[in-house]
């Protein structure tokens, strides 16, 4: 037995402050737009005025004519030198419909703010000058920006040869949920409205393309979530070979599934360095950043109850207005929102109807929680009000509709197998935390003064480390570890970081495996160069993919060393100790080695001491977690996710009834994430998401006029919270480990979008059921909310 | 619209101003640049000069004079939070100035003259100085001139930011028995007001001798409303005589604002509550030494 560390020194469980974070503290961190290249010329997009238009000419020749201009080229041109860009998720594959999806407009511009002709040039300015110089011939058609006219019997097609607007339909039913409604005592609808908000990161996308002469290949330094993926779609977008790309991503400063690829500038920008042999970079302005949509749907959810309050049924017709094609993988949010019913509760009879609606909006990119927090909010608004209908408090329906604690595994009506959980166990844990019982009667008590407060509680179910057959979305990981003959180590991993110090987690990892000083780790990711192939970071997977391969190629290293030690000590491996970076040994009481001693004797006594071992110390391993299964069972249906995170979020409130504002009191999270390996990264993730979810129910509203122009074009507009708006947040853990995966670990980085969001909407109805206010259309600006205020009271107010 | 634009920073007022004089419209005077640096960071404005009136002493300063406090137009916000002879003198002002948002950058570089050449319908200057009914001086080729804030606000022909420069902000003292109170409704911490009320009232006793209300961030520009509010007076102030407020104020607004923040049903409701609540504050004995600096 080998005896390392004592527990007090092991470094997973514990509040590791994340190395990573001090440069971008500082404002030291290296960004992408922070590399700059000898020749560097920068690129400005020209984009489309109108939602939906004719394009009859470009003439870039104004533009020519500004002096710094290197290249100025339209759509056609483009088109001309590229292949479509290749899906990250093609909808074909799953039965609907796909397109040739170009960088750049052609003959039609199908959203505003598509990308229309490009202007290449010494700075900035410059580019931007001489973009405004090109004229483009527009004939405008009538665009189509409303999901229900999308659907409308004879409405245009968006994308031209299209029968309809479908993108696709997907159905997910089980049982008898017919004979389940029929014979039901009570059914309730919910018609819910979730609006478009996307993520905003700090640092918006760049793109900084190097043609690089002597290998005649392209190095590209993207703000981009998975690199390997990428450099396959430039490869096949601009027709090269795959190993001719190299893609680099530097620090990360926020992604939220925003800077997941299929974006026209990935390509785009190569192409133009590759065209001019010169480096060329583009950044993204907040107002392109804006472009990007999400999450709008709009669900009609109903549910069937038995005279208990126990629900037999689940119906939702939902309509997601996704935009124009892209070959982001946005529209894959609508499927996951279906997958992902009936969430936590235990129904087995389910009619489901999901419809990705294409629109002459701009496209949709996944966005944290992809499509999960849209379960969420449609799930826990819909029981709200059922408990309102039933006259059952909202927290008894749901401990009754729980799926059991010692029900898992568990195979959900959608085919999907999750690991463990005690749902109830996390709910108590969340009224425990905010102290539910003190709040209600702090409510009952400022009602009598004429003050509204509300206290409102939801589930999230988060399915994190998925993987869909047939796609570069895969389930597995890997990682390189590397012991240096000094004793110091390299963690290479296929996963990135999008802020979230995820290399934090893998190097406590690899020091508990190796048994070394977390000092001495260091963690490279975002080369493709560098780094074993991977897929990055999506789906709340880095540290259940990241962690178990890094765990994996660590035991494989340290096995090398262990036998090197035992050999020089003239020891069996079985014997040694490792404490404080010193092996000894049980077996001979006075000698012993340090640990770099030992590393050096492995790279340099290769044949005689270190004959036992393959040199040098290193190892790759993969993680492939077995929870996954691909293989369709009867009813064809799959299990993509290896790890079901889940948490319950509590929300107080006050409305000010004369202005319809919300002011938020007391904020409180239960999070079962199995095995947490640093609270901190954790509780982080945790406060993130409540600060984006609220955010999303109260203000962030990205909107259009009629026309389909975008009118939300900055921060002035797009309002997310500040810490003044956010009291402190209490955040327990309530963990069950997930069985199947390296230490018990479930995702921790995608949940809480949801379910902070629907919390909120609940706990603005519970203020204002005394005023017979219910609302399910969000956001709930000040402005709606006063209108409901209003018209629940015939116009009267409140008084 | 230029791509090469040239910078110049005149010594002092007369330098400026004919600077000014000499040049086409393509010039634009850039104090504190919080407000004209992202359009041009963005490229929405390529001015052909900058004027940079950022070292003219003339332009700096608060001083007293008799009972009229003279602001300089470079004033920055924070100085106006802060500045002793405002804080005692003009507490509505300084109060204004901070529910300014923005955080310090905007608080530490903006200034006072910039906020008011903006005109921007939901700044929270404009309502302030209005309530204190303050003049604004100016200066053009055709020499210094003085106006009223409100004048200024009427007439768009005031060539403010490309030909005539903003020199000064003057207001008389408030006086020791006059109650004040500013209001600013705003969504989220970040959000700019969508409704914002300054109210002035003169008490005698326990009754109201005069009350001037200005409401901003509800239409394109500040509504000032005080003779409308003359039925009201001679009372004592009611939760009746608040609701007729209210009420008043609403019907002030004509074509209300409708944009992200808010639409204008609501926006024309909020105009009658902030008024209320200003009103409110103003009489729950906030003065002038309350304010925190
Ligand atoms: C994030 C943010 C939040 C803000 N929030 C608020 C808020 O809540 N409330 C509020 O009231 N304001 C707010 N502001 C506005 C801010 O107060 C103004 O931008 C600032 O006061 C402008 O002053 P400046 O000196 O920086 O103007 P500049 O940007 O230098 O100039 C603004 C304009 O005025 C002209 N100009 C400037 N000085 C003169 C002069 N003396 N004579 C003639 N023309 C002149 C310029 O030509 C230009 O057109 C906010 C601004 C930002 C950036």
């Amino acid at each position: 037995m080998i005896e390392d560390k004592k527990e007090s020194e092991s470094y997973v469980g514990k509040s590791i402050r994340a190395k990573e974070a001090r440069a971008p503290l500082i404002g030291k961190a290296k960004y992408t737009n922070d590399y700059t290249f000898s020749g560097q010329l920068y690129a400005h997009i020209l984009r489309s005025p109108h939602a939906a238009a004719k394009i009859n000419s470009v003439d870039v020749s104004g533009a020519k004519k500004v002096s710094g201009v290197h290249l100025a080229i339209c759509g056609q041109d483009v088109f001309n030198h590229t292949n479509g860009i290749t899906d990250h998720l093609n909808p074909a594959i799953f039965g609907g419909k796909s397109t040739r999806l170009p960088c750049m407009a052609v003959d039609e511009a199908w959203c505003y703010g598509q990308p229309v002709a490009i202007v290449v040039a010494e700075d900035e300015r410059t580019a931007r000058y001489a973009a405004s110089r090109i004229q483009v011939d527009y004939t405008p058609l009538e665009p189509i920006i409303d999901v229900e006219k999308a659907v409308a019997k004879g409405a245009r097609s968006v994308v031209p040869g299209w029968e309809d607007n479908t993108l696709i339909y997907v159905p997910f039913m089980n049982g008898d949920t017919q004979a389940a409604f029929d014979a039901a005592s009570h059914v309730i609808t919910t018609d819910v409205k979730i609006h478009r908000f996307s993520s905003q990161p700090m640092e918006t996308r760049c793109y900084n393309a190097i043609w690089e002469h002597d290998t005649e290949s392209i190095t590209l330094y993207g703000t981009c979530q998975n690199p390997h993926p990428l450099r396959l779609v430039i490869a096949e977008t601009l027709r090269m070979n795959e190993n001719k790309i190299r893609i680099i991503a530097s620090t990360i400063g926020g992604a939220f599934g925003l800077k997941m690829h299929g974006h026209p500038e990935e390509p785009l920008i190569c192409l133009m360095a590759k065209l001019l042999g010169r480096p060329v970079k583009w950044v993204e302005s907040r107002e392109e950043c804006l472009l990007i949509g999400a999450r709008e749907q709009q669900h009609k959810v109903e549910m069937a109850f038995d005279s208990d309050g126990v629900m037999v049924g689940l119906r939702d017709n939902v309509l997601a207005n996704i935009g124009a094609p892209s070959a982001c993988p946005g529209w894959g949010m609508v499927f996951l929102t279906g997958l992902t019913m009936p969430g936590p509760y235990k129904v087995e009879n389910i009619d489901v109807h999901m419809n990705a609606v294409t629109t002459n909006k701009p496209s949709w990119n996944a966005a944290r929680g992809y499509g999960k927090e849209s379960t969420a909010i449609a799930l826990e608004l819909a029981m709200d009000n059922a408990a309102r209908q039933l006259g059952i408090s909202p927290i008894d329906l749901r401990l009754k509709n729980f799926i059991a604690k010692d029900s898992f595994p568990y195979n959900s009506p959608t085919g999907l197998v999750y690991d463990s959980g005690d749902y109830s166990g996390v709910l108590l844990k969340a009224l425990e935390t905010i102290d539910y019982q003190g709040w209600k009667d702090k409510q009952a008590a400022a009602l009598i003064e004429g003050r509204y407060l509300g206290i409102g509680v939801a589930f999230e179910l988060t399915p994190e480390g998925g993987t869909i057959p047939g796609t570069m979305v895969a389930g597995y990981d890997s990682s390189t570890v590397r012991v240096g003959p000094d004793g110091t180590v390299r963690v290479l991993t296929g996963i990135t970081s999008p802020g979230t110090h995820n290399a934090t987690a893998m190097a406590q990892i690899a020091a508990d495996e190796l048994g070394v000083d977390i000092a001495k780790i260091e963690v490279l990711q975002g080369d493709t160069n560098a780094s074993p192939y991977g897929f990055g970071n999506y789906s709340g997977r880095s540290t259940i993919v990241g962690g178990g391969s890094v765990a994996l190629a660590a035991q494989d290293v340290r096995a090398k060393i262990n036998a090197v030690a035992a050999a020089l000590l003239e020891v069996e491996p079985d014997t040694l100790n490792l404490v404080s970076g010193v092996f000894s040994s049980s077996a001979k009481s006075d000698a012993t080695l340090t640990f770099a001693e030992v590393c050096y004797a492995s790279y340099t006594r290769a044949y005689d001491v270190a004959m036992c071992i393959d040199p040098p110390l290193e190892a790759t391993r993969t993680f492939k977690p077995p929870g996954i299964r691909h293989t369709p069972d009867e009813n064809g249906r799959i299990n993509p996710y290896p790890s079901y995170s889940n948490a319950v979020y509590v929300v107080v409130c006050e409305v000010d009834t004369d202005t319809g504002k919300i002011d938020l009191l007391s904020l409180a999270a239960a999070h079962d994430c199995g095995k947490v390996i640093n609270p901190i990264l954790v509780e982080g993730q945790v406060c993130g998401a409540f600060a984006m979810g609220l955010g999303g129910a109260l203000s962030e509203d990205i909107q259009y006029d009629a026309n389909g122009v975008q009118l939300t074009k900055s921060f002035k507009d797009y309002v997310m919270l500040r810490m003044a708006d956010i009291p402190p947040i209490g955040v327990a853990h309530h963990d069950c480990p997930n069985p199947d995966n390296y230490l018990g670990l479930k995702g921790a980085g995608e949940a809480g979008v949801g379910g902070s969001a629907a919390a909120l909407v609940n706990a603005v109805n519970d203020a204002l059921e005394p005023l017979g206010v219910l609302m399910h259309e969000m956001p709930l600006t000040p402005s709606r909310v006063w209108s409901a205020i209003q018209n629940a009271n015939n116009g009267e107010g409140v008084n | 619209m230029s791509l090469h634009p040239m910078y110049a920073r005149p010594r002092d007022l007369e330098q400026a101003s004919q600077l000014l004089a000499s040049l086409s419209s393509g010039a634009v005077i850039i104090a504190g640049g919080q407000e004209i640096m992202p359009f041009i960071n963005y490229g929405v404005m390529m001015p052909d000069v900058y004027v940079d009136i950022g070292g003219i002493k003339a332009l700096k300063g608060v001083n007293v004079n008799d009972d009229e406090v003279s602001i300089g137009a470079l004033t920055v916000h924070r100085d106006i939070q802060s500045t002793e002879d405002i804080v005692e003198r003009l507490p509505l002002l300084a109060y204004a100035a901070q529910q300014i948002g923005g955080g310090w950058q905007v608080h530490n570089r903006g200034t006072i003259g910039g906020n008011i050449v903006s005109m921007h319908p939901l700044y929270d200057i404009a309502p302030a100085l209005l309530a204190l009914d303050a003049d604004v001086e100016l200066l053009s080729d055709k020499g210094l001139q003085r106006m009223s804030l409100l004048q200024l606000q009427n007439d768009s022909s005031h060539g403010l930011g490309s030909s005539s420069i903003l020199t000064k902000i003057l207001v008389k003292t408030m006086l020791p028995n006059v109650l004040w109170g500013y209001y600013k409704l705003k969504n989220s911490a970040g959000a700019y007001g969508s409704a914002n009320a300054a109210a002035v009232i003169q008490m005698d006793g326990e009754k109201i001798k005069s009350i001037r209300i200005v409401i901003g961030a509800v239409s394109e520009t500040s509504v000032v409303i005080s003779k409308a509010l003359d039925g009201y007076l001679g009372g004592a102030y009611t939760l009746e005589i608040g609701r007729a407020i209210e009420k008043v104020c609403i019907d002030a607004i004509d074509e209300p604002l409708s944009d992200q923040q808010g639409d204008g049903v609501w926006r024309k409701a909020m105009a009658g509550i902030a008024a209320r609540r200003a009103t409110e504050m103003a009489l729950s004995n906030l003065t002038t030494s309350s304010i925190k600096r």
